[in-house]
């Protein structure tokens, strides 16, 4: 089946290839939390067995409480990838402007 | 709380469980973190820079899309939003493709033989133009497409993905719409003993099962347009023990002789539809009900009910960009006259806000925001008596 929804897609930012090189970026982010996981459940099932074979990590399911740690972790690592949008919004609440970090230069000039 | 597991919920390899995980994380995260960004940068830059320019704040929620559309910080959202919602097909779409076989056979073995109910599909009934014209929700292929024999995916797809897109938020068995609408009916009308339930637009029948534990006296219908969904349904309700008679019909007309229901109910149907059919289908919901009968239709609130344009303009998101086109004109709906029209008795068309059975406050974001539309508690109901 193709995996394409029927229905043109919106594009949102100026430059469309701005988002298609985000939505790129988040695969990329995903697949690297993938990876992580993957080695979580290596270490997991090493120091309680000491050795391990393929077929233990695709038996491996994760409790509870490794499911709310996974989730933890990740919730951190996209608050890392997606550090810019934050300080954006940060910064546009404190008032900042390129004017006032260029004032700031003026100023420390002469005092 | 993870999924509760039956026959037909697809498997996942340990990374395709990552793949999802990864997805809810990034929907949550996005739901909590990103998305409230969009209400301070429109009250602090986009509306007084409208007032500014207009001597007036925006108007209606068409006027704050437009200005929100130039602002970098929603184009940034939007865009890992609409990302988010198509990983999150395609990474369930993967795993199901992988063990399509496996779950065709547990479907067919499951749904055959001995059974609690039972399913009828008829290859006549057409995919009506609102599911025809574009994929909804963004969900390939939707609810009706078919490429082998005894197809399941669209209903496999379904089952794991809304599991995904409410992030758990509907509980283990996506039952939360169902749940609600069903205990709001039981605790206001105590003597109100349905003897025959019919649920249009079921699916895979995450509200359907909720109506026959409320009433367990009761014959349970269910319809759909989509054969491979009805197919996994059917499959999903006799492993769950849950008697339902699953049958495919459009509920704009349906094979029921008159008065065959004494509740008629639909969750989230009504703006997966299109203005003609849903009128259509009030009249359909008049012939069937037996006098005395009452229908009740689960939506998210209309947008009279939301506090302002900038949060009806959030809520709108779907319309645009989410593959939902018939969202923004079914959240404008006059109920009372839409019942009325169809021979219901307007002055007592009640329209109510259910709490959510599943809610837990403090887990909810106060927003209504994809994914998370009972985020503030609650769910809209439309409910009227013949």
């Amino acid at each position: 089946m193709s995996r394409k929804a029927k229905g043109k897609r919106p594009y949102f930012f100026e430059n469309p290839e701005s988002d298609k090189l985000l939505a790129i970026i988040m695969a990329v982010a995903g697949e690297l939390s993938v990876v992580r996981d993957r080695l979580d459940t290596v270490e997991r099932l090493l120091e309680q067995k000491g050795s391990l074979t393929r077929a233990d990590i695709e038996d491996y399911e994760p409790d509870e409480s490794v499911r709310e740690a996974r989730h933890a972790w990740r919730e951190v690592y996209l608050e890392r990838v997606l550090r810019i949008v934050h300080h954006e919004l940060e910064s546009e609440k404190a008032g900042e402007s390129r004017e006032g970090y260029e004032q700031a230069i003026a100023d420390l000039a002469e005092s | 709380m993870a999924q509760t597991q039956h026959d037909v919920l697809p498997r996942a390899t340990h990374d395709e469980a990552a793949r999802q995980d990864f997805i809810q994380s990034f929907k949550v995260y996005l739901a909590n973190n990103v998305s409230p960004g969009n209400r301070e940068v429109y009250d602090q830059r986009v509306k007084p820079q409208f007032e500014k320019e207009h001597g007036r704040g925006p108007k209606d929620r068409h006027e704050v899309r437009k200005a929100m559309g130039a602002d970098p910080y929603y184009q940034f959202w939007s865009s890992l939003q609409r990302t988010s919602q198509e990983m999150m097909w395609d990474s369930v779409s993967a795993s199901v493709d992988r063990q399509l076989d496996d779950l065709v056979g547990k479907a067919k073995s499951g749904g055959q033989g001995k059974t609690l109910g039972s399913l009828r599909l008829d290859p006549s009934v057409e995919v009506p133009h609102y599911h025809a014209k574009v994929d909804i929700h963004c969900q390939p292929g939707g609810y009706h497409t078919e490429l082998r024999e005894d197809d399941v995916a669209a209903g496999a797809i379904y089952d794991r993905a809304v599991y995904i897109y409410t992030m758990g938020r509907a509980g283990p068995l996506n039952s939360d719409m169902g749940d609600s609408a069903a205990n709001f009916m039981r605790r206001t009308f105590p003597e109100f003993k349905p003897r025959a339930i019919l649920d249009m637009g079921c699916t895979v029948g995450h509200s359907t099962l909720p109506w026959v534990d409320a009433y367990p006296e009761a014959e349970v219908h269910g319809i759909d347009v989509g054969a491979p969904v009805l197919r996994y349904a059917h499959a999903r309700a006799e492993s769950l023990g849950e008697k339902v008679h699953y049958s495919q019909q459009n509920a704009e007309k349906t094979d029921f002789e008159d008065e065959s229901f004494d509740l008629i109910v639909s969750q989230i149907l009504i703006h997966e539809t299109s203005s003609k059919a849903i009128k259509r289908i009030m009249d359909e919901c008049h012939r069937l009900l037996r006098p005395g009968g009452m229908m009740v239709h689960l939506e998210t609130p209309p947008y009279a009910a939301m506090n302002d344009e900038f949060d009806e303009f959030i809520m709108d998101w779907d319309t645009y960009n989410n593959n939902e086109p018939f969202w923004g004109p079914s959240h404008e709906i006059d109920y009372r006259e839409l019942a009325g029209d169809a021979g219901f008795d307007r002055d007592k068309v009640r329209l109510e806000l259910a709490p959510s059975a599943l809610a837990e406050a403090a887990g909810r974001t106060g927003v209504f925001q994809c994914g998370d539309f009972a985020g503030a508690g609650e769910w809209f109901l439309f409910i009227a008596e013949k």
